[in-house]
């Protein structure tokens, strides 16, 4: 009768999933591509801050031209083609810089492709204007005297040369014809960082004050994964702490503005990001705002740096970095100890137990060096953890193998004093000394594993370095879920499952995980509440469809560590010569329990421990 | 009407006769959520426990005759004594301190709650 209503509790729990999955199917926050506005070539839009008058109050970083004309974007190379441009190669860059504007508006990953095709596309970072999803940075001047010509969007640079390299700057430079000449010093090493160092020589008999900007643009709001686990959108270091935006809080054109002295400002996404990098050492005015309109935003990060007043005949510069690239945890590490920028490890999200998160992956890594696969290396972090806890689950084990082949005794307790709990108690722990139960070792061991597990989850994640990881077999990217799946025949079949069916549609590692969970469940002792032994014996299977949607590399260690729990177990309860499995021992075969002492119920003390 | 344990009475106010148990709500709902981890987490530690009862087990039988607060507090401290190295066995919820007559106090004090 229970089991029955048990039965159709379940049934019912999953119609309702399945029926809420078919009528509110996930949201893609992204739309279809659509015509992208362009910014329509114009006069730089340098908006005199709020005290124009007094040239000490900095004047807001323009954005993109405000006037815009609807126009449908071009395939990439096209849109690269519109503007003379100068090259580079490094070992994890390929792009270039449109000489039009100063912009470093083309920027893609030579080591990591869109997909596991080797023959994908690499992952554009930045994208030019013109074509699908246009992001940029720009570095500029602003001035509240508007007499002054300042470079702008429109502007055409001169470079010193036609490729750029590591250990090979280029330089661009413009005179605006009032005899400033404006230079834009532009490098790049071996990773991710532009170094950008802005001049300008002020040749006129006049002296001039200007402030010095740099702004990142992105258009269109990205599909964002997952922003509960991890943080994709702007966010920045200001002041030394860190803060993280949507790109909804700046819908209807919203703006923040931040004042810091040192950090960072950027738009991350989950891998890669683009961001901005003051001087460490001069006090910035940052803002974040959205452009453009809710259906088509535009999301600008961007800094002012403080005035510089430069004399007839002096050279005024402000230097600055900018990240275009993806986020390596050792990359981001050694810019933060080169540059002495802060806090620039918070760039990637480990969370609120990045004290223990960052460890793990740590320790990942290394063996990840000495192994060469990172599935492997997960493995080899399984039996460091259990080997940590050996001794301890022994224990436990010694204790529950016991326990388990007392079973039927202690049913017998249960039968004859079940009405009177603690004279019950006090049966079973005269039945545990008598037959030298030692008491388990707690559920410490168990509940270590905990932020193991969950530091996993979120370093499997979050981190670059797990990306299109490989395992054996089947597995090709231990961060994504099991592509061997039911509903695909294990392969055979390649059609979309429709996403009402995704719950359904487990992989072979989940299932060698459930089954896992299962045999464990075998050799554990029953709980002695009914109600809960029934609601486990479903567990496993539910485990397995919860578990089925989660990275690879995650089912992978779970199954693993089961496999070995259920080894060392096994060997421990044989020896102790505990049941194992469904044959318990006949009650008959145990010693007969003594008369039970008459004592009064309620006058036991509580063991101090 | 005087309190709902008088007319429904269970193992556990058997268990300290004249002892009132505690149906306000903050100790449903701790029990409530008790009991959910019983069927669900709890499945990990099967068989761990150097206790009788468990620490689940003791925590909503704290929360139930002592009521919520002093039952949270009883329940964290089973909680902390309960590692590899300390001692292991019968530890049940200690009997309350009040008298059945002051128990009637604080049931209807737990009514208006």
């Amino acid at each position: 009768m229970d089991q029955k209503n048990f039965i159709v509790a379940i049934v019912l729990s999953v119609l309702i999933i399945v029926g809420w999955q078919s009528f509110f199917p996930t949201k893609h926050t992204t739309p279809p591509p659509a015509p992208v506005t362009q910014a329509v070539p114009g006069a730089p839009a340098a908006t005199p801050g709020t005290a124009p008058g007094v040239g000490t109050a900095p004047p807001a970083a323009p954005g993109a031209a405000p006037a815009a004309v609807a126009e449908t974007f071009v395939a990439r190379p096209e849109a690269l083609a519109k503007s003379p441009r100068v090259t580079f190669t490094t070992p994890e860059l390929l792009g270039s810089i449109s000489l039009k504007g100063g912009r470093i508006d083309d920027v893609q990953l030579a080591k990591h492709r869109e997909t596991l095709d080797p023959k994908s596309d690499p992952v554009p970072v930045l994208s030019p204007l013109g074509s699908e999803h246009p992001y940029y940075a720009e570095f500029g001047w602003s001035a509240s005297d508007k007499a002054l010509a300042l470079p702008g969007p429109d502007t055409m640079w001169t470079a010193d040369k036609p490729t750029l390299a590591p250990g090979q700057p280029v330089k661009l430079s413009w005179d605006n014809g009032q005899n400033l000449t404006f230079v834009l010093a532009i490098s790049i090493d071996d990773h991710f960082m532009f170094d950008v160092k802005q001049s300008v020589e002020n040749k006129s008999d006049k002296p001039v004050t200007l402030f010095p900007w740099g702004l990142v643009i992105r258009y269109g709001q990205p599909k964002a994964e997952g922003t509960y686990v991890l943080h994709e959108g702007p966010y920045g270091v200001f002041n030394g702490s860190l803060k993280e935006f949507g790109y909804s809080d700046f819908k209807g054109n919203k703006q923040q503005k931040m004042e810091t002295t040192g950090g960072w400002v950027g738009i991350t996404d989950k891998y890669w990001m683009a961001t901005l990098v003051p001087d460490q050492k001069i006090k910035t005015d940052v803002s974040i705002k959205q452009t453009g309109s809710d259906t088509e935003p535009k999301y600008q990060i961007d800094y002012v740096a403080p005035g510089l007043s430069i004399a007839p005949g002096a050279t005024g510069d402000n230097d600055q970095h900018l990240f275009a690239g993806a986020k390596i945890v050792k990359v981001i590490d050694d810019y933060r100890e080169k540059y002495g920028i802060e806090r620039f490890d918070l760039t990637i999200d480990w969370g609120w137990f990045s004290f223990f998160t960052k460890p793990l992956f740590w320790l990942l890594e290394w063996l990840y060096a000495q192994i060469g696969n990172f599935g492997l290396a997960i493995m080899a972090l399984t039996v460091l953890v259990k080997a940590a806890f050996f001794p301890l689950a022994n224990k436990s084990y010694a204790a529950m193998s016991k326990m388990k082949r007392l079973q039927p005794e202690m049913e017998k307790l249960k039968q004859r004093y079940g009405e009177d709990k603690q004279r019950m108690n006090q049966e079973l722990m005269q039945l545990y000394r008598r037959e030298k139960v030692n008491p388990a070792a707690g559920c410490l061991p168990i509940v270590v594993q905990i932020p193991v597990f969950f530091a996993l989850y979120k370093v499997l994640y979050t981190t670059i370095e797990m990306r299109h990881q490989p395992f054996f077999g089947w597995i090709k990217d231990l961060s994504a879920p099991d592509p061997l799946t039911i509903l695909t025949g294990f392969g055979l079949v390649q059609w979309n499952v429709p996403e009402f069916l995704h719950f359904f549609n487990i992989g072979l590692w989940p299932l060698f995980m459930g089954v896992t969970m299962f045999l464990q469940q075998k050799l554990n002792p029953a709980p002695t509440d009914p109600v809960q032994a029934r609601v486990f014996q479903f567990l496993p299977i539910m485990f397995t469809f919860m578990m089925a949607p989660f990275s690879a590399g995650l089912v992978i260690y779970w199954a693993w560590s089961n496999t070995l729990s259920i080894g060392q177990q096994y060997f421990i309860m044989k020896r102790h010569g505990a049941p194992v499995g469904k044959q318990a021992v006949p009650a008959a075969a145990l010693p007969a329990t003594p008369p039970p002492a008459d004592k009064k119920p309620n006058k036991t003390k509580p063991k101090k421990g | 009407m005087t309190c709902l344990a008088r007319l429904a009475p269970t193992p556990a106010n058997r268990q300290f006769p004249g002892r009132m148990m505690s149906f306000a709500l903050p100790s449903l709902l701790l029990r409530g959520a008790i009991r959910l981890y019983q069927l669900t987490l709890a499945y990990f530690f099967v068989g761990a426990c150097r206790y009788e009862p468990s620490c689940s087990a003791y925590a909503a039988e704290a929360v139930m005759v002592h009521g919520a607060l002093r039952g949270t507090l009883l329940a964290a401290h089973r909680f902390c004594r309960c590692a590899p190295w300390g001692q292991g066995g019968f530890d049940p919820v200690p009997a309350p301190r009040v008298t059945a007559g002051r128990a009637g106090l604080s049931c209807q004090s737990a009514r208006r709650a």
